[in-house]
């Protein structure tokens, strides 16, 4: 029987788990083999994950299980994505989706993100967990690598109302050299599909001499899928089987990026501490409305909010964002 | 201004430490500074070669900036050994390497040592899940002994008795009472501490997401090297430090992840903690050390961080600290002084050293370095290795 949750369309059946290794066939279902079973829940800024134009300033709780479908040979988390599933389920958290709704109730948290692992590999999971969220007015978004089928993509665009989608080149034979993925179409579909009917950040993590060439090409297609997309370039940390790759130039980028911004102009460069590549303009005054701080991966964190109702103080200018400026220690409603 | 600057190789930025906010500034110990950190890219918390890191921008700063007291840390043993499970040669060959790295400080700067290890690691035994709790159970940041639990029911009361790995729990009012508070510490703990027998630990809110190999044991006694009195208790080096600060060059080294059984230098056992309390690795015990004060309810077991996490939080840099503590060795002393090492924020939240260079790391990821000048002092520019 053939998985239909991601691209790879597995076949699983007996001790066939597929890709990713979390799901088994039985009784004439694909099951996931590890239902509600969390790696980890811990209080985070909406901005570390990153997310910059949804909910800014909010409290969110993180998420994630375990297991991937793609096998990024920088991964910064492989002991988590990578590992064998069954040989880490001593480290997981059993907690039903109503427990981990209470646990996000009971830290404050205003909406819940899937950030750790991909959350294809735990899709029945989540469906129930974001009816839950639901039931007490908690919104969910994810970080995914966008390879889901369409069905399965569908299923997320019910289960999450942010995203933050990973496009690491706009190349097949990137994706096929460093994720083993084989193709980027379903991932350009994805983007375009989630675009339109959900809120979509899409992340890049820049490979020195591998993919920096093609910053251009991306943010043009960004740009035809929503010419407002919130575009995050991470300065790559290299880590798993890359962690001898010198890191990306700052300064070589930054030429790239400015030419990029007149095609994107919500185009963000972090994922290193100190960025002075974090803060949003008003489009058409410059102003600058929101602050922000780069931590690296210690998590951004918003330091000014100057947008009421969304809008450029200056000149009224629409800032696109999903929801408005959230207080840290606002209560949950 | 108390300044932080930034080294994430080939780029530097700087900022106001306390607000985080960009900041221009330029002087003689900015610019010293600067270069050290552009020549000394930080290797890895799980590398070897970041002992020698630690001994190799010391001696830079020493020769450069001359100052009378040093704090260092070698932490890549203890972030090695929790994380990965080694063979006992391998792991001989980390304190071996952390040692020899801490006496070339020695012999090479002339200063006189107090050399500190954190304590004995030891195989996790078993893992308690305190999720299920009614109640919210928070673990502190890379705490493996202790847990808080708050507002439990009845029922959390009975489950908790049930876990075979408990050592003890402990009320708030039975916390702050044993261990010296005040009424007002109250806000802070707990309505429960929950403490785990030896080689037990426990799953929870903010545990580690990282498979452990090894936890801290209940190290009673920790191994101090020092020549320059006799010390009991933890608490005592701060003061001996301070004393000897008026007629010596003293450098007190923190050897992380070694204890009384791998302490491979003649030492002393130091009573580590009060009463039922025994300190691991981390800023309870590093700020013990230098402040001479115990730290119990400053950054108590279970401290839930993020209330106070929001747009104004001083030092946002400085992960969950939102002070630096103004008895720490560095603030009390007049003369100069450097703290070097690879424990990331804790070198300057917890020295109060004029200059703080430290690895910008967080939960091991290696994004460079940091920097913090807690004050200028004036020194003599020399044209030496750097300058």
């Amino acid at each position: 029987m053939r998985c239909n949750y991601c691209e790879w369309r597995c076949e699983l059946s007996g001790s066939k788990y597929g890709i990713c290794k979390m799901y088994h066939e039985q009784d004439g279902e694909i099951q996931e083999r590890f239902p509600y079973q969390w790696s980890t829940y811990t209080v985070s800024h909406i901005e570390s994950f990153p997310f910059y134009h949804a909910y800014p300033g909010s409290k969110s709780l993180a998420i994630g299980t375990v297991g991937c479908n793609f096998d990024c040979q920088y991964c910064s988390n492989a002991f988590i994505a990578k590992g064998e599933p069954d040989t880490l389920l001593e480290h997981l958290f059993y907690l039903t989706p109503e427990k981990v709704v209470k646990l996000a109730l009971q830290t404050g948290c205003h909406n819940i993100v899937f950030n750790v692992n991909e959350p294809t590999v735990s899709i029945p999971s989540l469906l129930e967990l974001s009816r839950a969220a639901r039931q007490e007015g908690l919104a969910m978004g994810c970080l995914t690598n966008g390879y889901t089928t369409d069905e399965a993509t569908e299923l997320l665009a019910s289960a999450f109302s942010f995203f933050n989608i990973s496009l690491k080149s706009i190349s097949s034979d990137f994706y096929r050299k460093y994720t083993r993925a084989p193709n980027v179409e379903p991932i350009l579909r994805n983007i375009k599909r989630l675009a339109a009917n959900s809120h979509v950040e899409v992340v890049t993590p820049v490979v020195p001499n591998v993919n920096d060439h093609e910053l251009l090409e991306i943010a043009r297609f960004l740009s035809s899928a929503n010419p407002d997309m919130v575009w995050h370039v991470f300065r790559l940390l290299p880590e798993y089987k890359m962690k001898e790759l010198r890191y990306p130039s700052i300064e070589a980028l930054i030429p790239v990026l400015e030419e990029a911004r007149q095609l994107l102009p919500y185009t963000y460069f972090h994922n290193f501490v100190g960025s002075d590549w974090v803060n949003t303009e008003c489009t058409e005054c410059g102003t600058v409305v929101i602050e922000r701080l780069s931590l690296g991966c210690g998590g951004d964190r918003l330091i000014s909010f100057d947008c009421q109702d969304n809008s450029c103080p200056e000149c009224g200018h629409r800032i696109p964002m999903l929801g408005g400026k959230i207080e840290w220690n606002q209560e949950v409603v | 201004m108390e300044l932080g600057i930034f080294d994430v190789r080939e780029w530097q930025t700087m900022v106001n430490l306390s607000t985080g906010r960009k900041v221009e500034y330029d002087s003689p110990m900015v610019r010293l500074v600067k270069k050290v950190m552009a020549q000394h890219p930080y290797p890895g918390d799980f590398e070897m070669m970041g002992n020698q890191w630690v001994t190799d921008l010391a001696l830079e700063l020493v020769r450069n900036y001359d100052p009378g007291f040093v704090f260092l840390s070698y932490s890549q043993p203890y972030f090695a050994i929790r994380f990965n499970p080694m063979a006992p040669e391998k792991w001989q060959a980390l304190v071996d390497n952390a040692l020899t790295e801490a006496q070339r400080f020695i012999e090479e700067s002339g200063f006189i040592p107090i050399i500190v290890g954190s304590g004995d690691m030891i195989p996790v035994e078993g893992y308690m899940d305190v999720s299920g709790l009614d109640g919210l159970a928070v673990c502190s940041p890379w705490s493996a002994h202790y847990e808080g639990v708050f507002h439990p029911s009845e029922r959390d009361l009975e489950y908790v008795k049930s876990l075979s790995g408990l050592q003890r729990l402990v009320y708030r009012e039975e916390f702050i009472r044993e261990l010296g508070g005040k009424p007002s510490d109250k806000d802070r703990v707990p309505d429960w501490v929950l403490v785990a027998r030896e080689g037990f630990t426990f799953k929870g809110m903010q545990s580690s997401l990282r498979p452990l190999a090894r936890i801290p044991a209940h190290n009673q006694f920790i191994p101090v090297y020092s020549k320059l009195g006799p010390i009991k208790t933890i608490t005592d080096v701060s003061p001996l430090i301070e004393e000897n600060l008026k007629t010596h060059k003293v450098a007190l080294i923190m050897v992380e992840g070694i204890g009384v059984k791998d302490f491979t230098l003649p030492f002393t056992p130091v009573v580590n903690g009060f009463s039922w309390y025994t300190y691991e690795p981390g800023e309870s015990q590093f700020l013990a050390l230098t402040t001479g004060q115990h730290q119990f309810f400053n950054y108590p077991p279970g401290l839930q961080y993020w209330p106070d996490d929001n747009e104004n939080k001083p030092y946002p840099f400085s992960g969950y600290f939102n002070h630096l503590d103004e008895n720490a060795l560095g603030f009390r002393y007049n003369g100069r002084s450097i703290a070097v090492g690879n424990r990331s924020m804790l070198m300057h939240a917890t020295s109060g050293a004029d200059i703080a260079l430290e690895c910008f790391a967080r939960n091991l990821y290696n994004h460079g370095t940091m920097a913090a000048i807690l004050r200028e002092k004036e020194f003599k520019e020399v044209s030496r290795s750097l300058l």
